[in-house]
């Protein structure tokens, strides 16, 4: 799920950068008085919610490193049983970890770059630039994240696979997702909050637009950006079907496409296949927490929220 | 709401640039000329299946025909390991870039790539050294059950290669310990495979009986109700000039015998992750020749034919093949070499190649006399022979696919879940696909 | 960079800049102007993007809607195929079809627990997640975890949790609380596991729009509330939860449309759809008839119906919810 709504156009008045925001959150008073028994309540809300997030993790890691899976609740912890990492090794066998995220990093990866070069563009133009069309660019930017995806699958399959001859090739996977609509409008609404003054100022001194844009424009919305690769990152490192419709190659497919057939063709072949779903999981799903772990800090609600939010 | 004019100026865009656009024809690729591909020999590319054992069969014999032809060089590659061969096949099909041949083209779905137009028709090449037409050739390799993989028309657009028929292989250690003899067990019928399942499930000695998967997709039934169904009726396809022919006593019989291994907790309807046979998950298992070598090292197994309700002597009894054929497909630039390759690939000193490399069966008549010193020494391929001698295949029409899965959605609610009773399953699945097989014979009169 | 994105001293123009001869809109635009707008750069800008929904959205969209109204199918270049009009058929053919029919009941079993549980769950954590307490940051990032993890990682591990010999029957098999057949192979069940897994996976994003959207409530109200007297509770009704309703509207809008796209899940977890098409979903029909079967002009119209299903449960939600403030 990348995609995000639009609700209504935003006025261009500047806001508090989204870090000023935030840290002005964090020091916010409480409302009203917490009394204890509150506090405490609320600690164990979050508490118990949190260990219903996470136990299916848990049992991720250490059933993977299990000689076999253990389904008892004491097979939860991660030292649980005898410990080995043939999981690993027959799940690595069986589908090349290796290739499957290096397909799954250059998708993800492609995805961000031309995110970032194409929809900072046209999130510029939206924002600074009376042109012809522009209110049609921006609505249709609009209309795409309505219009689900899977209905155009077919037609783009067959578009893809035969007439752009993209079957089976990188830019085959990433094309659907190429520019993110979500980034555009995101880029858009970061640059409408800057002041015109400043690229006024810089026009002046006489540098061209694509000058304005990177060297002014771009280093004022480096919150923007982050919240544009994390947005973008997650749609394809998890995006299941269509690269599973437009790879047949193995040595094509994202990870997430070749653990998946492993878990419905080839499960058979090891011998123990839930060790090694998990295994494959764990591998699938280790670069994108660690990337949200790094990032977290920066990654808050208000800058999602005030992309999102209109 | 300001984003209305936008909106309807977004919507009058959009449809403007895509109408001006031509519909997808544009950079198509180009067709192969029939007439000049027909005759035309020189370098040629075929696919084979994945399988270590049908990989090494494929490189020697590739290296045999390379050797003998420089000319004519043969590029071979591993059919690209998707979802399915079927979707690979027909996205290949679809794109124009398919090989020449397909050295694991399922019957099933061929009559589809027939369709499409993916397939030729192997009478339009010319005839070999010897004056056999493909007809010609087929007939004479395969005999009479050559006659179940040609199309509609009378031509055929795969030659029948290989089959795998489907028998019960059994746990003996498993059926020791639940008591029963391991040598001689009690499967020639229902009343019979019903009884030792609950011997089996009973004793603790293995969780199922059976363990087909249930899942839902349009291939499950070929190893779990049509071995039964072939056996039952001693070789009736599901479909036959132009019916479904299951629903009747011997549909029924089949229905109701799964059915009671479902509701008695016997077969399980949860997706067994992994090999429930070599996991011990099962005490039985459908499986063709191939099983020989997957199976020797992990389970101390025997075999039996297929039951049926009243029992039915080994030597009479009929099976699915599983078969997995050789197609030529109409992407190939040098079809007249392409033929050439698959008459070799399919001579006998090649299929006996094939025999010993990968245990599986060449669909040859009189397999057992062709190769009997071979036989001797690897009996435990000796029922499968005897076996492949009487096999069903899949019908030969259109919709197969949707045939498949209309039957599997009926199974699944009569036999598995049990949402209906079994009457109601079969008549819904009848009339699905005498409705489907008819609506094919429209389309055809139509073109 | 700091110098020049400094707004302090804005130098004066030493030559005539580029785009005076817009500014103010003072003296009489060109022809081209007019056409192209004052800074016609801006389309050379817009246009990877343009080009980009018009080869992904536009020609697609147009292709479906040609596919869903002919018997079209996938054939080789240059095959002589008979694709012909068909008018409302493939639309007639969809729409009388039981699984059809069953998977558009499945997005409403789905929507009807998944929606509810989704803004009730996500507010509520949201509010305990807003204010500061120890340990804050590492509960957000639990309950975001599961979001931006994989689906199919994520399922291979609740296949694991709920099959039949699975962690969750262990634990409440005791309490005979185990459904017959198990969770993801029993009729009643699958559907709802499906709701419950989406929810689960989905809710850390949710959380983060309520957060932002909590932000936005003014404090005065809470303070003013309290000064009547209400207490948490009833501020929580009488503040909260009409401060967030355009998130609420925005949360609805997107679960509609993820339990429209649902296709990873019934593929995955409940193998293919079942049991017996109880979890089965359009897009998973899509998938078998427009690519199994090659019936794409059947799959174009499942899609068609499921674009106009998910457009008029969007204006439901409108009307109901209330997005536009």
């Amino acid at each position: 799920m990348s995609t995000v709504p639009f609700p209504g156009e935003r006025p261009a008045t500047p806001v508090p950068t989204a870090a000023a925001r935030e840290a002005a959150g964090r020091t916010r008073p409480p409302r009203g008085r917490v009394r204890p028994s509150a506090a405490v309540v609320r600690v164990v809300v979050l508490a118990l919610g949190a260990l219903l997030f996470l136990v299916p993790f848990l049992s991720m890691v250490s059933g993977s490193l299990q000689v076999a899976a253990d389904p008892s609740p004491a097979g939860l912890l991660p030292g649980a049983g005898e410990t080995t990492l043939d999981n690993y090794r027959a799940i690595d066998e069986a589908i090349s970890l290796g290739s499957g995220l290096l397909n799954s990093g250059i998708f993800a990866g492609g995805v961000i770059l031309a995110t970032i070069v194409f929809g900072s563009l046209a999130g510029y133009a939206l924002a600074q630039l009376e042109f012809r069309g522009r209110g049609a660019v921006f609505a249709l930017a609009l209309l795409v994240q309505v219009v689900p995806f899977q209905l155009l699958l077919v037609p783009l399959y067959i578009l893809v696979a035969r007439d752009y001859g993209l079957a089976d090739t990188h830019l085959g996977v990433m094309l659907p997702f190429l520019i993110n609509s979500t980034a555009v409008i995101i880029f858009r609404q970061y640059f409408l909050q800057l002041p015109q003054d400043v690229f006024e100022a810089a026009r002046m001194d006489g540098a061209s637009e694509l000058r304005v844009l990177r060297s002014v424009a771009l280093p004022m919305v480096r919150p923007a950006l982050l919240t544009v690769v994390l947005v973008t990152f997650i749609g394809p490192w998890n995006e299941f079907l269509w690269p599973f419709l437009v790879t047949k190659e193995a040595d094509q497919q994202p990870l997430a496409v070749s653990l998946a057939n492993f878990i419905t063709t080839l499960s058979g072949q090891v011998a123990n296949p839930t060790g090694a779903v998990l295994a494959g999981a764990c591998v699938l799903a280790a670069p994108a927490v660690a990337l949200f772990l790094v990032f977290q800090r920066r990654f808050t609600s208000t800058d999602i929220g005030s992309s999102v939010k209109g | 709401m300001r984003t209305r004019a936008p909106h309807r100026a977004a919507v009058a865009t959009a449809a403007a640039l895509a109408l001006a656009l031509p519909l997808g024809a544009c950079g198509a690729p180009q067709a192969v000329d029939a007439e000049t591909a027909a005759t035309a020999r020189g370098p040629i590319t075929i696919w084979y299946s994945n399988n270590p054992q049908e990989v090494a069969w494929g490189e020697q014999m590739v290296a045999a025909w390379n050797a003998a032809h420089p000319d004519e060089p043969v590029r071979a590659q591993e059919i690209p390991a998707g979802t399915s061969s079927e979707a690979v096949l027909s996205a290949s099909i679809t794109a124009g870039n398919a090989p020449c041949l397909v050295f694991n083209t399922s019957p099933a779905a061929v009559p589809e790539f027939e369709r499409q137009g993916g397939l030729v028709d192997l009478d339009t090449l010319p005839p070999g050294e010897d004056g056999q037409t493909a007809t010609d050739y087929v007939t004479a390799r395969s005999g009479d059950l050559a006659e179940q993989y040609a199309s509609e028309d009378g031509h055929f657009r795969q030659l029948p290669w290989k089959s795998n028929p489907v028998m019960v292989l059994y746990d003996k250690e498993a059926f020791a310990a639940a008591g029963l003899d391991p040598e001689d067990p009690p499967l020639g019928t229902y009343d019979e495979l019903l009884e030792t399942a609950r011997t089996i499930v009973g004793s603790g000695a293995a969780p199922n009986g059976l363990y087909p998967s249930p899942s839902s997709q349009f291939f499950q039934p070929w190893f779990d109700f049509y071995p039964f169904y072939a056996a039952q009726t001693g070789g009736t396809q599901l479909v036959e000039d132009g019916r479904p022919t299951f629903d009747d006593a011997d549909g029924e019989a089949v229905f109701d015998l799964w059915r009671t291994m479902y509701a008695e907790g016997l077969s399980s309807p949860e997706i067994y992750n992994g090999d429930a046979f070599a996991d011990g998950a099962a005490a039985m298992s459908m499986a063709g020749p191939w099983a020989v070598a997957a199976y020797t090292d992990t389970v101390d197994w025997g075999v039996v034919p297929v039951p049926t309700a009243e029992g039915t002597p080994a030597d009479e009894t009929w099976s699915f093949s599983d078969a997995k054929n050789i197609a030529l497909y109409s992407a190939c630039e040098n079809r007249a070499t392409a033929w050439d390759l698959a008459r070799f690939a399919t001579s006998e000193e090649q299929d006996r190649l094939l025999l010993e490399m990968t245990g599986q069966m060449p669909l040859r008549s009189d397999l057992l006399g062709t190769y009997p010193d071979w036989f001797a020494e690897n009996p435990a391929y000796v029922p499968f022979a005897e076996q492949a001698a009487r096999t069903v295949e899949v019908p030969n029409v259109t919709s197969s696919t949707k045939v498949w899965q209309a039957f599997r959605n009926a199974w699944s609610a009569g036999v598995i879940f049990r949402s209906e009773p079994v009457g109601q399953a079969l008549d819904e699945a009848s009339s699905d696909v005498a409705d489907l097989v008819s609506a094919d014979a429209a389309r055809g009169e139509r073109s | 960079m700091s110098a020049r994105t400094s707004q302090a001293t804005p130098r004066p123009a030493a030559a005539p800049p580029r785009h005076a001869a817009g500014d103010g809109g003072e003296r009489p635009a060109s022809g081209l102007r007019r056409v192209l707008g004052r800074q016609p750069l801006g389309g050379l800008f817009a246009a990877p993007y343009l080009l980009f929904v018009l080869a992904v959205f536009a020609v697609p969209l147009v292709f479906a809607v040609y596919m869903a109204f002919h018997d079209y199918f996938f054939a080789a270049p240059g095959a002589d195929v008979d694709r012909p009009f068909v008018g409302l058929d493939n639309f007639a053919a969809v729409l009388t079809d039981p699984a059809v029919q069953r998977s558009f009941l499945n997005v409403a079993i789905f929507l009807v627990i998944n929606v509810p549980l989704t803004v009730v769950l996500a507010l509520v954590l949201a509010v305990a997640l807003d204010a500061p307490m120890r340990g804050l940051s590492f509960f957000r990032a639990a309950y975001y975890v599961p979001y931006i993890t994989s689906s199919v990682a994520v399922v291979g591990v609740w296949l694991f949790l709920f099959g039949g010999d699975g962690l969750v029957n262990r634990v409440l098999g005791p309490l005979g609380l185990v459904p017959d057949p198990s969770w993801l192979v029993n009729s009643s069940w699958a559907m709802p596991m499906i709701a419950v897994f989406v929810t689960w996976k989905q809710l850390g994003f949710y959380i983060l729009l309520y957060l932002a959207a909590l932000q936005a409530v003014p404090k005065e109200l809470h303070e003013s509330a309290s000064v009547d007297g209400a207490g948490r509770l009833r501020r929580f009704w009488s503040v909260t939860v009409p401060g967030v309703r355009p998130a609420t509207f925005l949360v609805v809008l997107l679960s509609t449309v993820v339990g429209a796209n649902l296709f990873t899940e019934p593929y995955l977890l409940t193998g293919g759809g079942g049991p017996d098409g109880a979890s089965s979903t359009p897009v998973l029909l899509l998938y078998q008839r427009g690519i199994e079967q090659n019936e794409p002009g059947e799959a174009a119209a499942i899609g068609l119906v499921l674009v106009v299903l998910v457009l008029a449960v969007s204006l439901i939600n409108r009307r109901v919810v209330g997005g536009d403030r």
